[in-house]
């Protein structure tokens, strides 16, 4: 087990220098199944979530889809009521200090929503600038400032029903960054953008850390978080269950090797007797057009590769590789084994 | 924030509005044709009811322009806010740093007044294609009663577009209050004919005032000034009425996660 997953998530402190405070977090969301016989069902997105971000930080927040990302960041951004616990943003409480967090921060969603369609980009920025309180006599500048940063002067004026993703994507960042929030929350900002446009947004969040904001990401591209974050916390199932640098989490996997073998039409069952090896540690299975790549975790390097074979027996098999880990498989791994433990919780739970 | 900072942010999310509103070929179609069709069923069912004077006709354009107004004002504020709720911007709106009432009361200013383009459209309909004589009886009041009409039905539209924010389906609620108010507020016939127990409702209502207070400066029906001050009281109840109940529903949609609901 990672040394970092045996820690407390993080000592959540009330220092005043935090820029961003979560302390044991939790939100519940009420709903119902059924229509003529409705039953209640609370669903528990968020369970107790604690860490700080310093300030001019780059701080990563990771996690499987239904984690618990969106959710916390809601809550940091005062759009939701935390159901307990309380955070902080620049020393102001999210659920009483909702206008001075507001004026201190700024926010970008990843996906098409959030922008006014009908209207040129410059529309939209104008529109919202008046919205954040952007003084009047700086409005033109800081627009045009944005603009250049996010690339988009010379399309401006052009209706945002016409853009790319990539272009509304970008157009999201200048919105968030119209009134020079001090703290800047981006929810998977690079979703659906193709690999420069990933590429571009990845060069803009890094340059407004360099120019001293403070940046809560949350993505589950791990190499995004590897490549940016100085820190990243690790969130499953609404808990979260590391929290490090890129190299902390890593080194949770940092004896182990990774023999990846190809596989065409794999059975379940003997993916389930990979399992059941003594010697491995996890198994995971990676979907290709024609193939299935398991990638086996050990300790044990390739001096077992014959025995998993064997076990793989009459499945065909094509290419077999060994490699160091990679920050992608200790955090396939947190997320596997932090599920078998919920599910086990869950399971226990049930019994009793 | 500082009264000419809000002034200016009201103005900025009026002149948005508009704009917006002017994006939507429905909004437009039903803006403006819509006062044009209730003028033409009116002044036939009144000619046909033999009411051919002057001032009768102005009453039932006045009448059915302010139809049109109060469908604008309840499709712009609903419309409005079920459409950015569909395009995600509403929880960016909500979330803004810059007080919520002043971009409601911004979003449905906007509203109403393109809905007063009913008002002009319905007297230039009723003058051109019925002979109908358009002379007000107090010109210099007429303003004054627009403006007071113009304030209470904004402020009207704004405690109603509360629950636009809270309820994804209170369009189902606009759809709702658009044919009563049109008989309750006595906007197609006069109040005086409505059932005793219905009147105290008419006075609750900005469209009864607003309607009176137009039709008291173009007419002379009644002087207007009663009817003017209503409106401006009306005005600030609804006014404080919605600030009262946007506190507790910003507060349900924080607690209950409804504003990004599509």
């Amino acid at each position: 087990m990672p040394a970092t997953r045996q820690a407390a998530p993080d000592q959540a402190r009330t220092d005043a220098d935090h820029a961003i405070e979560a302390i044991d977090l939790v939100r519940t969301y009420r709903t119902h199944t059924g229509v003529v016989r409705r039953k209640p069902l609370e669903v528990h997105a968020v369970r107790g979530v604690s860490f700080h971000v310093r300030p001019g930080e780059l701080f990563g927040l990771l996690g499987p889809n239904g984690a618990g990302k969106t959710t916390t960041i809601k809550m940091l951004i005062t759009l939701l009521l935390p159901t307990s616990g309380t955070a902080r943003v620049m020393g102001h409480d999210v659920v009483t200090e909702t206008t001075e967090v507001r004026k201190r921060i700024g926010y970008v969603f990843g996906g098409d929503r959030g922008l006014y369609d009908r209207v040129s980009a410059l529309d939209n920025l104008r529109y919202f600038a008046e919205l954040y309180g952007v003084d009047p006599a700086q409005q033109k500048p800081r627009i045009e400032a944005l603009l250049d940063l996010v690339g988009l002067t010379g399309r401006e004026k052009e209706k945002v029903e016409g853009y790319s993703r990539g272009m509304r994507q970008r157009l999201h960042i200048a919105r968030g960054l119209l009134h020079d929030p001090e703290v800047v929350f981006m929810d998977e900002p690079s979703i659906g953008l193709d690999p420069v446009g990933a590429r571009e947004l990845r060069q803009t969040v890094q340059s407004l850390v360099d120019a001293g904001k403070t940046v809560l990401l949350t993505t589950h591209y791990m190499f995004e978080a590897d490549a940016l974050c100085d820190r990243i916390a690790v969130i499953n199932a609404g808990r979260i269950v590391a929290l490090g640098t890129g190299d902390d989490l890593k080194r949770g996997v940092a004896n182990r090797t990774i023999v990846e073998i190809e596989t065409f039409g794999v059975a379940p069952d003997a993916v389930e007797r990979l399992r059941n090896d003594r010697d491995v540690i996890a198994v995971n299975t990676e979907e290709r057009d024609q193939s299935q790549i398991l990638l086996v975790q050990s300790e044990h390097g390739l001096s077992i590769t014959q025995r998993l074979l064997g076990l793989l027996g009459e499945t065909r098999v094509g290419k077999v590789v060994a490699r160091e880990p990679t920050l992608e498989d200790a955090y396939v791994d947190l997320i596997a084994s932090t599920s078998e433990t919920d599910d086990a919780a869950r399971a226990a739970a049930v019994a009793g | 924030m500082g009264t000419m900072r809000a002034m200016r942010l009201i103005w900025f999310v009026t002149w948005f509005n508009v704009r917006m509103l002017l994006t939507s070929e429905f909004f437009i179609l039903t803006t403006f044709l819509t006062p044009l069709i209730f003028a033409t069923l009116a002044f036939f069912l009144f000619k046909a009811g033999g009411a051919t004077e002057g001032q009768t006709l102005l009453y039932v354009a006045l009448g059915s322009g302010m139809m049109g107004v109060w469908s604008t004002t309840l499709f712009g504020c609903g419309g409005a806010i079920a459409w950015q709720r569909w395009e995600g911007t509403l929880e960016l709106l909500v979330n803004a740093p810059s007080r919520y009432d002043y971009i409601l009361a911004g979003q449905t200013f906007g509203a109403v007044v393109l809905g007063f383009y009913g008002i002009v459209a319905t007297l230039a309909w009723g003058v051109l294609l019925f002979g109908m004589p358009l002379a007000a009886t107090y010109p210099l009041i007429l303003p004054i009663s627009l403006a007071a009409a113009v304030l209470s039905l904004g402020a009207l539209g704004m405690l109603i577009a509360t629950t636009f924010v809270l309820y994804r389906h209170a369009n189902a609620l606009g759809n709702l209050l658009e044919y009563p108010i049109w008989l309750i507020a006595g906007l197609l016939v006069p109040i005086a004919t409505l059932p005793f127990w219905v009147r105290p409702i008419s006075w609750l209502l900005a469209p009864t005032w607003g309607m009176e207070a137009i039709r008291g400066a173009a007419i002379g029906t009644q002087a207007p000034w009663f009817a003017i001050a209503m409106c401006l009281v009306l005005a600030a109840v609804y006014y404080v009425a919605a600030r009262v109940c946007l506190v507790y529903v910003i507060r349900k949609a924080r607690r209950d996660a409804t504003l990004s609901l599509q």
